[in-house]
């Protein structure tokens, strides 16, 4: 996705902005007509038409930074972060298309219900399972330690769902547990702390699991943070390969 | 109209899914009894919303090298001008190191680490050792994204999308009821009622032009715990970041913050004429603190001395592009998608409204004068007092929401729910229910005469007669308010009637904060009055009180009570040095 800084302002006055609206399955597209602005971003484009068009529109926001990833649409058919999108970077002509994120159930408008996402996430076993309380000592990793840095190549994911939205075989297959939630599995498998990498592999080898994934980097392509969920899954299915030739589960750092 | 009334019954109620409300979570399920019921209810989605996931800096607390709890107390106290409630500071520093330990070795978090596997810390302004723990700068989306998959994955009950609009007393007004809210999906009301309740939806200064939290904040909490008849103390605090990016009125990205470090490592700041000022108020230049490079810049602005867009210019390209995309990755990409080269070129900054040190007052265990209501987080005041350390916030979010926790769950054994005072919760509703269905005004553009009038006369530099002025104005905004209408044909996911409640929130404590810097008549930390310029006398230190009594708000000054250490001495062996930063 990055592609450099974005052009220099054009000579347009206004945009020409079709929005989806709707609600329990059923929309459609409506067309409003939004002043350019030199510094805007297509959240900026969304907030200008509930306030001064349409004061029924809904989207969602929170941070306005790209930390949250609570804003992400579909623009113009790609999954992008709208606080972070400059009308620029992506205007084809004066038009815009704006739409919720692919891949989920849409509430209202541009809003999405994120909870799929988070099942998935929570189902992948997506979370820390301790070896150590509050009263132990932190545990001695080196920063250079190779587990540390295959867990830590992922960990600035902020579940966006740009990747899920994204994926093709999410699409194709409702019960895929999707790019985020399995790269979230492979930085906690890969953690030294971490004591049950086992469970992690039979929450990633079932039906819904990592051996779904195609490799067709749509997931890496449209990350934001420029993450590769594609190399964590890949990662995974040579772990869950492993341990059904081997019978050995997580490796224990050396 | 009418609009439908759910009800519902839970133990215990969190409001907020920041630092606060997911570590209360977490130990209220701990120490309740099993099968006491849990619900965590939020404004937006579950860890997304509120403001703990954009902490960049990181987490202050002492674990040795030479740094002890005794002078992370002692930075605290100085850094809040020898405000802050004592034994809740002591609480906040003393806490944090068990609360470090669980946030790595129970919750999963990974902070960095030096070369040979110990925890990196580092020293942010105001401390006097390495004492700030940290995931490179987004340790708040660390800390959040870990604490999310473990209550996410507990049997914990999720209302997101829901707002908390009132706190419903008993019938007989012995303790809360319980707390009403808005399914903001469904446009309907819902009254839960629980046990316990801790607040924890953070305060968040959004009444400002410009302003860093999350568009989600709009002190909400404040605003029903000041109805609720409960004290707020401090509420003249507000810390303002020096450097928010300035992009216009029409863009969102306006006020966002640009990181502190960026000035750490030698960025310069610039006036409209290109001249380097900072050195005209300070002889650290851009390296003084906050609040003096905040009222550095606002004096440039008020001389007109400003870039187009009215603020001053970030330069960083000194120190070599490459070197400055190296080091400051995020920001750079920040900056370039949304059209500036922060690398190479000059960015346009201003100050920008960051974090609220006021607060509900609360004891050490953050409980209230309200039995059932527990408060936490930003909503809480008194750790703090009159400036906020880099790193103390997030510290303070998770330390005294697992306290919350630990204590709700201890508390609710043997509780039982409480009748709620219907009448009460009819005028709430009816409160909430007041624009819809009129027409005229506008709320968007009432909103930005609140921020403008804040800006302007309750902002980084304070005067009586400024603030006299702004008390005016925001009772004729207040008129406009409760005739600005919202439409009720849908009221499903109705962002524009969530606007209006947002500003009816931000007016009333924009109220309150401009009384209370009225009632201190000294300059501390983050409250600078230009026609009160001196510290004051420390050892009578007050704090502001502010409290409604009947329909009157009433703001009294109430003493600091020095019950660790008095001004001028200090809980630090003799042999101490003053610090244990070596100089640059």
């Amino acid at each position: 996705m990055p592609d450099g800084s974005p052009k220099p302002e054009t000579e347009q006055r206004s945009l020409r902005v079709k929005v989806w609206r709707g609600s329990g399955g059923e929309g459609g597209y409506e067309t409003f007509e939004v002043p350019r602005q030199p510094s805007q971003t297509i959240l900026d484009v969304v907030t200008w038409i509930q306030q001064h068009s349409d004061p029924n529109l809904t989207y969602r926001f929170a941070c306005r930074v790209g930390m949250c990833g609570s804003c992400a649409m579909m623009v113009n058919d790609e999954p992008r972060w709208t606080c972070r999108t400059h009308v620029d970077r992506v205007l084809k002509g004066d038009e815009l298309r704006i739409a919720p994120l692919r891949n989920l159930p849409v509430i209202k408008d541009l809003v999405t219900d994120m909870d799929p996402f988070f099942d998935k996430w929570v189902s992948a076993e997506a979370r820390h399972h301790p070896t150590a309380d509050r009263h132990s000592d932190f545990a001695a990793i080196t920063p250079d330690d190779p587990h540390r840095l295959e867990a830590s190549s992922g960990i600035e994911c902020i579940n966006c769902a740009v990747c899920y939205a994204a994926c093709d075989t999410v699409a194709g297959n409702p019960d895929y547990l999707g790019p985020a939630a399995l790269q979230r599995a492979w930085t906690l498998f890969n953690d030294a702390r971490d004591e049950d990498g086992d469970a992690i592999l039979d929450a990633v080898s079932g039906t819904g699991g990592c051996h779904n994934c195609h490799s067709m980097g749509s997931c890496a392509h449209y990350c934001p943070n420029e993450l590769n969920p594609m190399t964590a899954i890949a990662g995974l299915k040579r772990a869950t390969a492993r341990r059904f030739l081997t019978g050995r589960g997580k490796r224990k750092p050396s | 109209m009418t609009v439908q009334l759910e009800r519902h019954d839970t133990d215990i109620l969190i409001l907020g899914s920041g630092g606060a409300g997911l570590f209360a979570a977490l130990h209220a399920q701990q120490a309740a009894p099993e099968g006491t019921k849990i619900t965590l209810a939020v404004k937006g989605l579950i860890g997304k919303c509120g403001c703990t996931r954009m902490v960049q800096g990181g987490y202050n607390v002492a674990l040795g090298g030479g740094d002890t709890v005794e002078r992370h107390f002692m930075d605290t106290i100085n850094g809040g001008k020898w405000l802050p409630d004592q034994d809740m500071a002591w609480r906040l520093v003393s806490t944090a190191v068990e609360r470090i330990h669980e946030l790595e070795n129970e919750v999963g978090c990974f902070f960095d680490r030096n070369p040979d596997g110990t925890l990196h810390q580092k020293a942010f302004a105001g401390q006097t050792a390495d004492r700030t723990v940290h995931k490179g700068d987004l340790t708040g989306i660390e800390i959040i994204n870990r604490l999310m998959e473990q209550v996410l994955s507990r049997p914990i009950e999720r209302m997101q999308e829901h707002r908390a609009i009132g706190l419903i007393p008993s019938k007989d007004g012995d303790g809360l009821a319980g707390v009403l809210m808005i399914d903001m999906r469904k446009g309907c009301f819902r009254f839960v009622r629980a046990k316990a309740v801790l607040m924890a939806t953070g305060g968040g200064p959004t009444m400002y032009r410009y302003h860093t939290p999350s568009g989600d904040k709009t002190m909400d909490g404040l605003a029903m715990a000041m109805r609720a008849g409960l004290g707020l103390r401090d509420m003249e605090m507000v810390q303002f970041h020096p450097t928010g990016l300035l992009a216009g009125d029409n863009t969102r990205m306006t006020g966002t913050v640009l990181e502190e470090g960026l000035r750490g490592a030698g960025g310069i700041l610039l006036n409209g004429d290109g001249r380097r000022f900072m050195f005209d108020y300070d002889d650290r230049g851009e390296r003084a603190t906050r609040d003096i490079v905040s009222r550095a810049i606002y004096d440039e602005m008020r001389k007109s001395n400003t870039t187009p867009q009215g603020g001053v210019h970030i330069a960083m390209s000194h120190l070599g592009p490459d070197n400055v995309s190296q080091k400051f990755p995020g920001m750079v990409k920040r900056c370039a998608d949304c059209g500036f080269d922060l690398a190479g070129g000059k960015v346009e900054v201003v100050p920008t409204a960051h974090y609220f040190m006021g607060g509900v007052m609360v004891d050490v265990d953050t409980r209230t004068t309200m039995d059932g209501l527990y408060v936490a987080g930003e909503d809480a005041g008194g750790a703090h007092g009159a400036n906020r350390l880099g790193g103390n916030g997030v510290a303070n979010s998770t330390v005294f929401g697992g306290i919350a926790g630990d204590m709700m769950g201890w508390d609710v054994s043997g509780r039982s729910l409480r009748e709620a005072d219907e009448t009460i919760l009819a005028a709430e509703i009816d409160r909430a229910m007041h624009p819809l269905g009129k027409t005229g005004g506008n709320v968007h553009e009432l909103r930005r005469k609140l921020q403008d009038v804040m800006w302007d006369d309750v902002g980084v530099i304070r005067t009586a007669s400024g603030m006299n002025r702004a008390l005016v104005a925001l009772e004729d905004i207040d008129a406009e308010l409760m005739d600005t209408g919202v439409s009720a044909d849908n009221l499903a996911f109705n962002l524009t009637w969530h606007d209006w409640m947002n500003l009816r929130s931000l007016l009333d404590i924009s109220k309150v904060i401009t009384q209370a810097g009225l009632a201190r008549e000294n300059s501390r930390g983050a409250h600078f009055r230009e026609d009160f310029s001196e510290v004051g006398d420390l050892n009578s230190s007050y704090f502001t009180l502010a409290q409604m009594h009947g329909s009157n708000l009433e703001v009294t000054r109430a003493p600091v009570a020095f019950t660790i250490v008095k001004p001028g001495q200090t809980i630090l062996p003799d042999s101490e040095p003053d610090t244990l930063v070596a100089a640059e």
